[in-house]
């Protein structure tokens, strides 16, 4: 009798569960995009003959079974947890966590990644600064790994190395070490960026650096109403507190016009509305740009700067502009450096070449 | 289509299910034959035809052989229904291989033909080879039904990776078995184990195999740790598929035969090929050592035998040197038992135990070897000779991260966990208790499984290529 409850308890709970979840399957409208995995989802596949034929309706359907799964979300949790805490495995698809900081493995260094990311740089140097009376400077973003990953048993490029290697490819710009003024506290917890807030006495080494030195604004630290889920926290499907999304306002910040030459129109430094979207970090300054130019009409200065820089860029200008009458921000994984010509003039202004480690160390989105 | 995929789990399995179960009794083998096409179909929508001519092929041959039986034709039907078999999986099989060979041995350049493998061709043809060899010998009449005898080499269950079901074994049942609760419950137990083998195990250690063909700063851990995870993945990706067909065939009132027993609990390679692949290692003995002679001849002839059944078990499983290599590992060491070693064996039994791993260890890297030289290669690092050093921080790593994944699948490969159920049994608190978590215990597997699968990319099993 016991068997007999045993057994149909089991027959029955596999019955419902893969009955249940096949039925909620089909009744669920599709959904067009993934909030936590940051993408969007496959959608159901035409079928045809020939998308038959060829196995690519098969293919597409499995992805789109994958997609659309029901709380698709929950079971990556689920699977995470597992991974992480039952089967004890130090990373969940590169993901890990030590004291609440989550990031992604970058190892080991890709030198011809480095090389490709050194030579962009070279290329820009050449067409449009070499011979030119203006002082050029690098500076290279440590990543979180830098400071979590090799105390921790995890393995990382080394950032030294990295570093040894982008100067040597790029001996035109005076590199600016950084390294020092940062901490694994000056990043957020789940994303992979910089705290705006923590990140000021970089802005001022880079300022005296460049010969730029201004005296320190009087910043008041504002907080996005929305929590801050970063890229991470999707990513790794944990069940991760939010971060606070927060950024520096000044009297001479509210006074900054930002030109966006994508759209031919004036943007805010502080696009808030955007702390509530797909990416919070689009906070600053709108986020991915290709072209930006910030007026500092409280400059007590002409000097102008020309930051090369990745996402990491977008925190920091406004930090710079105490030093500088303009700033304009080039990110070169949206424009050609070839066409850089047709909309700026290089004259006298300083150049900083900015970038992330792990944007050199996998650097195939630089054109 | 994979079992382990949420296409088969969640839309053809309900669906394929719901339909036999509510068709009468008349219709079921229709519904699982033509569930079977389409499983097959999905994946291979190219290759059915080739399913379709080897169906037809076996049915026809199988006739013959049987209305000419003691006659000279029935011999020259059973040839040419072998040939046929063995001709379609020779040319989808091994053509490019020979024609590799023959360009390296002629220094000519002939085209090589690029066909790719349909999958599953080595099981069924060597069901449908059975099939035919067992009407020829009388030990079954032919099947007149045709979707029976379709059903037989076709049935989605085993269609893909075994087991590699004898005719005979399942006759009765192809055309009266019985559904019960019991049935349906070992079957749900037996898949969803399966599955987590599959899922939770051989897919994880698949990722640390990945993970070292992928360094760039490998050590002799590093392959020890590669040669450890490839031996357990190999063996939960396989076992988990059969267990997983014998599950589905349960399900749907077959009793397939066991494929493992524990393979890695053997003293000696003689026991590790009684308990692996077992389907596989009976239809060589059944089909091509006893009708070679078997043991039952001189010693030479005997050795001879016994080389050509694992140079064929090697070549069934894949066309290439290393797979050719690896059979004749195993027909090497098997000699060496059987003409000295195995009493030794059975006499310093720890021994036979570190033995039968070590060598069972070094044959699965040569198994998963691209070439001869990177064998070689592989297992000369495992000794440090590749001039390694011997850890790096990666593999350090690596070990800290699947150290637990190891250690359960090195206890999950063992009798431990059966004979810890088997106590429980005895006792009537823990038996309790067991049967009241048992379809918790499933279900939660079952979920996690999905949430690999959701969270996973792409994992074929292993044995699809054969």
């Amino acid at each position: 009798m016991a068997d007999k409850i045993k057994n149909s308890a089991v027959v029955a709970l596999a019955a419902l569960f893969i009955g249940g979840f096949a039925l909620w399957s089909l009744l669920q409208p599709d959904a067009a995009e993934s909030v936590a995995e940051r993408r969007p989802l496959a959608q159901l596949p035409e079928l045809s003959a020939e998308s038959v034929l060829s196995g690519a309706f098969m293919t597409d359907f499995e992805r789109y079974t994958l997609d659309q799964f029901p709380l698709r979300d929950a079971f990556r949790t689920v699977k995470a947890c597992t991974a992480l805490y039952a089967m004890g495995q130090k990373d969940n698809n590169g993901l890990y966590v030590v004291d609440g900081y989550v990031s992604k493995l970058d190892y080991p260094l890709d030198t011809a990644s480095v090389d490709y990311a050194a030579s962009r740089l070279q290329f820009v140097y050449d067409r449009y600064l070499a011979g030119r009376d203006m002082d050029v400077y690098l500076a290279v973003i440590p990543d979180k790994n830098a400071f979590m990953a090799a105390e921790n048993g995890y393995p990382a490029f080394d950032y030294d190395e990295l570093c040894d290697r982008v100067r040597s490819e790029t001996a035109f710009a005076r590199f600016i070490d950084i390294a020092p003024d940062l901490e694994l506290a000056d990043y957020y917890r789940t994303d992979t960026h910089w705290r705006q807030e923590s990140i000021t006495d970089v802005a001022a080494h880079l300022l005296a650096a460049m010969g730029a030195e201004a005296d320190a604004p009087d910043y008041t630290v504002r907080e996005a109403d929305a929590p801050f889920y970063g890229t991470y926290a999707g990513q790794s499907a944990l069940p991760l507190a939010p971060d606070a999304l927060r950024y520096l306002e000044s009297d001479t910040l509210a006074r900054c016009t930002v030109y966006d030459y994508e759209t031919a129109r004036e943007i805010p430094v502080y696009a808030l509305e955007q702390a509530a979207g797909k990416d919070p970090y689009a906070l600053f300054l709108s986020g991915s740009k290709s072209l930006l130019t910030i007026q500092n009409p409280d400059a007590e200065t002409d000097r102008r700067l020309i930051l090369f820089r990745d996402s990491f860029g977008s925190s920091l200008a406004p930090l710079l502009v105490a030093g500088y009458k303009e700033i304009t921000l080039v990110d070169i994984r949206y424009i050609a450096p070839a066409i850089l010509d047709r909309f700026l003039s290089f004259e006298d202004q300083d150049v900083l070449f900015l970038y992330s480690a792990s944007i050199l160390n996998n650097s195939e989105t630089m054109k | 289509m994979l079992f382990s995929s949420i296409p088969f789990l969640y839309y053809f399995l309900p669906c394929v299910v719901l339909l036999y179960f509510i068709v009468p009794k008349r219709a079921k083998n229709t519904v699982l034959l033509l569930s079977s096409l389409f499983f097959y179909g999905w994946g291979e929508p190219r290759y059915l035809l080739f399913m379709l001519v080897s169906i037809a092929q076996g049915y026809g041959f199988g006739l013959l052989i049987e209305k000419y039986r003691a006659k000279k034709r029935s011999k020259w039907f059973l040839t040419a229904s072998v040939l046929f078999s063995l001709g379609l999986l020779g040319y989808c099989k091994y053509a490019d291989f020979f024609v590799e060979n023959f360009n390296a041995l002629t220094g000519l350049s002939v085209p090589l033909l690029g066909i790719a493998l349909p999958i599953g061709i080595s099981f069924y043809t060597f069901q449908i080879l059975s099939y035919t060899v067992d009407v020829y010998r009388g030990t079954v009449p032919a099947q007149r039904n045709i979707i029976r005898l379709a059903l037989y080499i076709a049935m989605f269950p085993q269609l893909i990776a075994g087991p590699i079901v004898r005719y005979a074994d399942i006759e009765s049942q192809l055309g009266d078995r019985t559904h019960t609760l019991e049935g349906a419950a070992y079957g749900v137990r037996r898949f969803v184990l399966g599955l987590s083998k599959k899922v939770l195990l051989a897919n994880v250690l698949g990722a640390l195999v990945e993970a070292f063909k992928a360094t760039e700063s490998p050590s002799v851990l590093y392959v020890w740790l590669y040669a450890a995870a490839y031996t357990l993945q190999v063996y939960f990706d396989f076992s988990g598929y059969s267990d997983m067909a014998i599950g589905l065939g349960r399900i749907f009132g077959f009793r397939f035969s066991e494929n493992f027993d524990h393979p890695y609990v053997s003293r000696s390679i003689t026991e590790f090929w009684r308990r692996w692949h077992i389907s596989l290692g009976t239809w060589f003995r059944d089909y091509l050592y006893i009708p070679l002679g078997g043991n039952r001849v001189g010693r030479a002839r005997w050795l001879r035998n016994i080389l050509i059944v694992w140079m064929a078990t090697g070549l069934w499983h894949g066309a290439a040197w290393t797979f050719v290599f690896w059979g004749l590992w195993f027909a090497a060491l098997l000699m060496l038992e059987k003409l000295w070693l195995l009493p030794r064996l059975e006499k310093y039994r720890p021994l036979g135990h570190v033995y039968t791993l070590f060598f069972v260890l070094l044959g699965f890297v040569l198994f998963d070897a691209s070439s001869l030289s990177g064998a070689g290669a592989t297992i000369a690092a495992l000794f440090g000779g590749a001039g390694l050093p011997a850890v790096t921080a990666e593999s350090l790593y690596m070990l800290r991260s699947y150290c637990v994944v190891l250690a359960v699948s090195a206890v999950a490969a063992t009798t431990l966990p059966q004979h810890l159920a088997r106590m429980a049994e005895r006792r009537p608190p823990l038996r309790t208790a067991l049967r009241v978590a048992e379809p918790a215990a499933l279900l939660v597997l079952l979920a996690v499984c999905t949430a690999f699968l959701i969270d996973g990319s792409f994992n074929p099993f292993l044995y699809f290529r054969f």
